[in-house]
């Protein structure tokens, strides 16, 4: 008869509306807490919430449309915060003007370059339209790659995925890749990690440098704007 | 004063929602509302405490915020699985041909202004 009881409790739990906002909390702090520890740029927390909180609902047979109304609480959240953007972005001003010039132009020919070649390179590999509109915005920072995948057709929460790995990629290789090909100057390795690698490329701009980070953070948010004015534009033209 | 900051947020993604519906279909709801909060911004001149510690506490747990949608990956892993290489290759020589192109082009172009504002 215990037993019984103890089984109404579990499923109570498990099934309570909140139950998804708690584990959602949860595991978020403890991958926090193990990427500021280690600072292991494989260790992205946003990724190993993600692993850890599928296990999770695979391990109490919860399917994700549960864990999906229940997270709305959160994700909600996600439309006010795109709009914040706009405040960081107002206060980098200063910098702008004073490169304005070779930004707008790298901006405008690499953010089409690296957009166009995802989007050719998908085409070239076969894959189908789907993937093909939601790999088109993975250079951008999530919430805008989320809303654009979206409004193009592609998958929203598959965009998120495919940010996640460009960023964690981004991170990893960059800085020792641009070493490589020569680019030393703070202003170039910010916009390029920032422009290609969004949030996870800034973090790690940040890291080199506060010019590098600006810079990487002002790129970030450009591209965003940029891809979210103009791509779901282009796609309605040529569709 | 987080509230008031906040309230302003909500307020200019809700009325990127309406123009989004009106006119713009194209365009993202909270993108709509971002670019008036820019030129609302610039119009202003200036960005008060409210607003600049609201979207800075919101900024600060955007990773938090994407983690649901995150999840949502587990709704779609046969689509993956179906297309790995092709994802997995535009992902990787994507990524790292545009990461130097826009690197090397962004140094030449600053290194060129340098060199006229020497020569001028």
């Amino acid at each position: 008869m215990i037993e019984l009881h103890w089984q109404a409790a579990w499923e109570a739990l498990i099934h309570h509306p909140l139950f998804g906002v708690a584990i959602t909390l949860a595991v978020f702090q403890l991958a926090y807490a193990a990427y500021e520890k280690t600072r292991w740029v494989f260790l992205q927390p946003v990724l190993v919430s993600m692993m850890l909180i599928v296990g999770i609902l695979l391990l109490c047979g919860i399917d994700y449309d549960e864990y999906r109304i229940s997270a709305q609480w959160l994700t909600l959240l996600l439309g006010p915060a795109t709009v914040a953007l706009a405040v960081p972005l107002y206060l980098n001003l200063r910098r702008i003007r004073e490169l304005f010039g070779p930004i707008v132009i790298t901006l405008l020919v690499a953010g089409v370059f690296a957009t166009a070649l995802g989007m050719a390179l998908a085409w070239a590999f076969g894959a189908d339209d789907m993937i093909l509109m939601t790999l088109a915005p993975k250079s951008v920072t999530s919430p805008i790659a989320m809303l654009v995948a979206e409004q193009i057709g592609g998958v929203v929460a598959l965009a998120a995925v495919f940010v996640m790995i460009t960023g964690v990629l981004g991170a990893i290789c960059g800085p020792e890749l641009l070493r490589r090909f020569g680019v030393q100057h703070p202003a170039a390795r910010g916009i390029a990690l920032g422009l290609t690698a969004h949030a996870v490329g800034t973090a790690q701009a940040l890291q080199e440098s506060d010019e590098c980070g600006a810079f990487a953070a002002l790129a970030m948010s450009l591209m965003g704007v940029m891809t979210a004015v103009l791509l779901p534009l282009v796609v309605a033209l040529l569709l | 004063m987080l509230l008031r900051g906040l309230t302003w947020l909500v307020a200019f993604q809700l009325l990127g929602t309406v123009l989004n519906v009106l006119f713009l279909p194209m365009l993202p709801g909270p993108i709509i509302g971002m670019v008036l909060l820019f030129a609302g911004l610039l119009a202003r001149g200036r960005a008060s405490e409210s607003l600049q510690l609201a979207a800075s506490s919101l900024l600060r747990y955007l990773p938090l915020l994407l983690v649901p949608p995150a999840v949502g990956v587990m709704a779609y892993t046969e689509a993956i699985l179906d297309d790995f290489w092709a994802i997995v290759g535009v992902l990787v020589i994507s990524l790292l041909v545009s990461l130097v192109f826009t690197g090397w082009l962004m140094q030449t172009l600053i290194r060129r202004k340098q060199r006229q504002q020497e020569g001028a």
